[in-house]
């Protein structure tokens, strides 16, 4: 097998070959830098999302020694408001803490609720179109992508339109602290930002508190006042929520044009038959999943491909991977904006599938069906654009695009 | 092994052999009844394979729990014969089930 590098840049522009070795490779392969196990064939990586003794945390496998010692290797204690409300979440939660925390959410993340969004995100789309219309060239990332996903979720949980690009600046610096690759500098930048983000959700739950909304947090002030969740609870839901319903969102954005722009003949298609709008976004998380790589615990000793593994051994699964593998998907290699059915696991699966999937759906929707309808010809500036590195994330940096308006 | 029939929206049928101990929203994915589609691959997480049950057999499957209900509160067009496939075991006493598909997911 070729060297598995997912940090370096190589990997990052075109990962695909790397994970079609892993895929052909017997059995899960074992990657000693991070002392993990990884599943890369859809059928692997489903197995193990859908079993519900794989789990997020280590509560209740390890003895709490060993938990201590993994944690300190993972920076908890010395960063105490990450530790408070990034690294005990809902996301790092599972069976009844879980299902408590994700029922009081779920209500504001069905299909119907988000659907009640669409004429806000259109006219915010509308807006940021209006205000680069009569340039040649814009950066999709920096002009677009990188404002809507945040500015909606930031409007869904309550928070005032002028504040929203400060959620953006606080959410990319803790989730950097998410990949592999840990710097003392990107600790402190977690950790500061984490602190700042606390503070201000901490004062506009008290506004909410006073004067209710119908936004998100005033109804998890009234589930805290109620008992159903605590008040560090209720700040980490709210980061999660924030986060979560943001970067990975404009990360598929940009990699979504790029697939769309590299295949003129589907984008061409799309522009014959807006129908198609919805398996085209389908088609985008499928081929350039934005979140390629979550991790799972196992709480019990499981048995995969002949191997017995102790209980607490932690497994990778590489949903950007899996979502190529031929064994599920005809010409996985190929971007179809028509495939169908397209079950692909970009949205993660089981108890953690992604609660803001509607809604990240229907931003891309909205942003892609807006973009061709305004514009009659939208081609890459640079044909080459450089993607993230990390094996956690999957986005472009920028994407430089030429517009001509229709 | 019981034999489910699915009613498709346009009126069409798909009579199938379904082996015990799986659940009906496997039956339907693993044979392509694409109105089904469990995009959590069935943790009662989605909403997405929402079906409803035939009059005749829905009092016959146990009850919904919890979170199934309240996952029910939320799919597209429910009545009260609306279940999550993902939820319902295939048993010997189901064989002659009837499902109806609904015309959409969301």
């Amino acid at each position: 097998m070729t060297l598995f590098q997912p940090l370096t840049q190589a990997f990052a522009q075109n990962p695909y070959p790397a994970y079609a070795a892993l895929r052909e490779t017997e059995g899960l392969t074992y990657f000693a830098d991070y002392d993990i196990h990884l599943a890369s064939r859809f059928r692997d990586v489903s197995d193990i999302i859908m079993n519900p003794l794989m789990v997020r945390a280590m509560e209740g496998i390890a003895t709490p020694e060993d938990i201590r010692a993994e944690q300190r290797k993972m920076n908890w204690h010395d960063m105490p408001h990450h530790e408070r409300f990034v690294q005990f979440s809902l996301l790092d939660s599972d069976g009844a803490v879980h299902d408590r925390l994700r029922k009081l959410v779920f209500r504001m993340f069905t299909p119907a609720m988000i659907a009640r969004l669409r004429d806000q995100i259109q006219t915010y789309v509308e807006g940021l179109i209006d205000s680069f219309a009569d340039r040649p060239q814009i950066d999709f990332i920096a002009d677009m992508a990188a404002h809507v996903p945040g500015h909606i979720i930031g409007t869904l949980l309550g928070v005032p339109d002028e504040d929203c690009p400060r959620l953006r600046h606080w959410s990319e610096r803790i989730v950097q602290y998410f990949d592999l690759d840990r710097s003392a500098e990107r600790k402190e930048m977690a950790e500061t930002a984490t602190t700042e983000f606390y503070h201000y959700l901490r004062d506009l739950a008290a506004i909410r508190a006073r004067a209710p909304k119908d936004d998100l947090i005033s109804q998890l002030n009234t589930h805290r006042d109620s008992g159903a969740l605590s008040e560090d609870e209720f700040i980490s839901t709210c980061m999660l929520i924030l986060m979560a319903g943001h970067g990975s969102t404009t990360d598929v954005l940009g990699s979504g044009m790029h697939s769309l722009l590299r295949a003129p003949d589907q984008m061409q298609r799309l522009r014959d038959d807006p129908a198609l709008f919805p398996t085209a976004v389908q088609e985008m998380f499928r081929y350039e999943s934005p979140l390629p790589f979550f991790h799972r615990y196992n709480a019990e000793p499981v048995t995969l491909h002949g191997k017995t593994y102790p209980k607490g051994t932690k497994f990778g699964v590489l949903y950007g991977a899996a979502n190529r593998d031929p064994a599920q998907f005809t010409d996985p290699d190929r971007f179809d904006i028509a495939r169908s059915p397209n079950r692909h696991l970009a949205f993660g699966g089981g108890a953690h599938f992604c609660l803001g999937n509607h809604l990240a759906r229907l931003d891309m929707e909205i942003i892609f069906s807006t973009l061709l309808r305004r514009f009659k010809s939208i081609t890459l500036a640079d044909p080459d654009p450089v993607y993230k590195t990390g094996l956690s994330v999957r986005g472009v940096k920028a994407l430089q695009l030429s517009l001509i308006p229709a | 092994m019981p034999e489910i029939t699915f009613h498709h929206p346009d009126g069409r049928k798909t009579v199938l052999s379904a082996a015990t101990g799986q659940s009906l929203m496997r039956v339907a994915v693993d044979n392509g009844i694409t109105e089904i589609i469990a995009e959590c691959g069935g943790s009662c997480a989605c909403g997405t394979c929402h079906c409803h049950i035939d009059a005749a057999w829905f009092a016959k499957l146990p009850a919904p729990n919890d979170n199934e209900a309240m996952m029910l509160e939320y799919v597209a067009a429910p009545d009260d014969r609306s279940r999550l496939s993902c939820q319902i075991q295939i048993t010997d006493q189901l064989d002659g089930l009837e499902i109806h598909l609904p015309a959409t997911q969301y």
